[in-house]
């Protein structure tokens, strides 16, 4: 039976001309503050949206964080661009979040996924995990970060051809 | 059951599929494989695991979606799985609904009360759990309001629990103004597990009751939260076996202070748990697999990236257990303090591009109270502290030099009492020491070293460790790590280590790495499964479309 599911699935899979997710889909996240928030409303609706998947405990995404926090001033006077900061911090680590934001001095906005459901819902299978929108739709995305691959994504948001 | 509803609504599905003009189907792959050599468990000596899952998304419209997901574990499951995990099989299957503030879900349910402490379903593959309800779900919020039930069995291995999960949650918020920025939240929920017995019955309820209380605050630069829980009485499970005589309450309570301002942050964290475990069905309590758990008790440590940092690291300890007329626990209190902060560019001490520095304290005991072995009870203290399991004091600074070289500087200070947490013998005093350094260079090539130390006069004595990572560019690297238990002479100085490289393109990733990997307790987000050590050829590839 699980056979012919697969096979059903695969069929009907190729088949259709489907889209891929181009879509930030109507999950709630949090605010530090505790504010409850849509992620498809949190996107910036007239330009760019940097959405990033962090923890506390990722090495490489507060690295990501701590570089692009750097220079999204210098940026933001070329481009309309909104940082969100998703932490994918569940009940352990999430205390760890709001001080850790401010004692970094982060200017942008950062939203909680405590139990992961955001994350689910775009597919997200490690962190980091960078997702860049244009006017709510979904134009790149990009797995782990390396020193200085910030400059890439800019790049990436300054070629678009709007 | 599970089988006849999966099969209907799967059919649904794909009948759906052939109506719809504007399909959007998106989702993620993942697959991890090791080609095992030498190995502890001789059954995957010279053979290939692999655990690969296929999640799919499908949108119906703005209103409706499904979600799928089928694993497959071939030609046989990665050491250390669940030994169900076999072949192929649909892991999770639901059918969302949400219209405005409206929402609901038949099938595969994932969500979280609170901080988790009565209820948390959800799915973590490094550790092998899925932990989703079979049931339903409808909520309903409004701006000051949330609404939430659900109900159903739990999913365990491949199919279902006995026991049976309902819960209710609800979120009032009291005070939220905008101009004096404030916001009071009330939160109420509750979760019943009723589970009748196998062969015998229950001198107390088949349903155990969990109600849990939450209050919290946030302003501009204070915050806040505090949960109660108080469990119903419930027979402690030891050894596999429930007992009838002895039968206890449970209890949580939780805290949370935090004070911030621009370049700083401190965070105070109190919790006593006493006989607070959950399970859906009682009898898993104390199996390897970590399933049938419905709430959540995570350690409240820090959690450490690097190597030699993972070595004792503190699970945390909510549960009843007399192993030996010495050794008598019935929960575990504590605290953790956490402080950023962020040393301005051009100050002293911040230097000419600043640094930024945290600190880490935590220390967490056994209930103190009077405990009596034969026959077994104990009462407690609230506010006391019996032996210790475990404490650590941490400090990173991360350091900027210039524009093309940085570095992260760790120290941590480590007391951890295995003979009270992992009830073995033992307690070992440590010291670790790590230096992170990256130095990029040109043309988007970067390279990082990593230097640590571990020194303990206890258990298997001192440690070093070293890694060194190439990026090639923003898509390749490579590295090769080690780590070498060199003062171990009994055991020929264990030595291991990882030589690999990965490949990312938009959002796929492909690595494959050689090298042998040390056994123990594999730990994420406060949860650990133990891991046989190995030697082998690892495979991974994750996509996302």
């Amino acid at each position: 039976m699980l056979k012919k599911i697969i096979f059903c699935f695969l069929v009907c899979f190729f088949t259709y001309n489907t889209h891929s997710q181009d879509i930030i889909p109507n999950i709630n996240l949090k605010t530090i503050n505790g504010q409850t928030i849509s992620a498809d409303e949190a996107v910036n609706k007239d330009g760019f949206t940097i959405v990033s998947f962090w923890a506390t405990w990722c090495i490489p995404c507060i690295n990501e964080l701590d570089a692009i926090n750097e220079v999204i001033s210098s940026w933001n006077e070329k481009e309309n661009i909104k940082v969100l900061a998703v932490s994918t911090d569940d009940s352990r680590s999430k205390k760890r979040v709001r001080p850790l934001v401010n004692g970094k001095n982060w200017i942008f906005d950062v939203l909680s996924d405590t139990n992961q459901e955001f994350k689910r819902a775009m597919g997200v299978v490690g962190i980091p995990h960078t997702v860049v929108t244009y006017k709510s739709e979904i134009i790149h995305r990009r797995i782990g970060y390396t020193p200085g691959e910030e400059e890439d994504l800019f790049e990436v948001i300054s070629n678009y051809k709007k | 059951m599970l089988k006849s509803v999966t099969i209907t609504l799967t059919a649904l599905f794909f009948l759906s599929l052939s109506y719809s003009q504007s399909n959007r189907i998106y989702g993620s792959f993942e697959s991890n494989a090791v080609y095992y050599q030498e190995n502890e468990e001789e059954d995957y000596e010279n053979k290939l695991g692999s655990n690969n899952y296929l999640n799919i998304k499908y949108l119906f419209n703005s209103n409706w979606n499904v979600e799928i997901q089928v694993e497959s574990y071939l030609p046989r499951r990665l050491q250390s799985y669940s030994d169900s995990f076999e072949d192929t099989h649909l892991s999770t299957l639901s059918i969302n609904y949400s219209k405005k503030n409206f929402k609901m879900s038949v099938g595969s349910i994932y969500d979280q009360f609170g901080s988790g402490l009565v209820l948390r379903t959800w799915e973590d593959r490094q550790l092998g759990i899925n932990n989703s309800i079979w049931g339903f779900r409808t909520s309903f919020d409004t701006d000051n309001v949330s609404l939430k039930l659900l109900g159903g069995w739990q999913k365990k291995g491949i199919g279902i629990s006995s026991g049976k999960i309902a819960g209710f949650d609800s979120s009032i918020t009291l005070i939220n103004s905008d101009t004096k920025y404030q916001n009071l939240i009330l939160g109420l929920s509750y979760v019943g597990r009723f589970e009748m017995p196998h062969y015998i019955s229950y001198d107390f309820n088949d349903l155990t009751n969990l109600f849990s209380t939450r209050l919290d605050y946030f302003s501009d630069d204070f915050y806040f939260e505090y949960e109660q829980v108080i469990k119903s009485k419930d027979g402690i499970t030891q050894f596999g076996s429930i007992s009838n005589e002895f039968v206890k309450k449970g209890s949580a309570h939780s805290l949370n202070l935090g004070v911030t301002k621009p370049g700083f942050g401190l965070d105070m964290t109190f919790r006593r748990l006493e006989n607070m475990p959950l399970f859906s069905d009682r009898f898993e309590q104390g199996e390897i697999y970590n399933e049938s758990n419905v709430n959540y008790l995570p350690a409240l440590t820090k959690q450490h990236d690097y190597q030699l940092a993972n070595i004792n690291v503190y699970e945390s300890q909510p549960n009843v257990s007399f192993p030996d007329p010495e050794l008598m626990k019935s929960g575990e209190i504590g605290y953790q303090f956490d402080l950023y902060y962020d040393l301005k560019e051009g100050s002293s001490l911040g230097g000419q591009y600043g640094s930024k520095l945290s600190l880490n304290i935590s220390s967490w005991y056994n209930l103190k109270g009077q405990y009596t072995y034969y026959p077994s009870d104990y009462d407690t203290d609230f506010l006391g502290f019996g032996e210790k399991y475990f404490s650590e004091q941490s400090i990173e600074i991360r350091k900027k030099w210039s524009n093309k070289f940085d570095n992260i500087f760790l120290f941590i200070n480590k007391y951890y009492n295995r003979r009270f947490v992992e009830e073995k013998s033992g307690e070992i005093n440590s010291q670790i020491l790590v230096i992170d350094n990256t130095l990029k260079l040109n043309n988007k090539k970067s390279i990082r070293l990593e230097i640590q130390h571990l020194s303990t006069k206890d258990d298997k004595k001192n440690w070093y460790g070293y890694g060194l990572e190439y990026n090639f560019n923003y898509n390749l690297s490579a590295y090769y790590n080690t780590i070498v238990n060199y003062e171990n002479l009994e055991d020929n100085k264990p030595t291991y280590y990882s030589l690999g490289a990965s490949y990312n393109k938009n959002a796929s990733r492909f690595s494959v790495s050689y090298g042998k990997q040390r056994g123990g307790l594999l730990c994420y987000g406060g949860i650990c499964r133990y891991i046989p050590e190995f030697k082998g050829i690892s495979f991974s590839i994750n996509t996302s479309f």
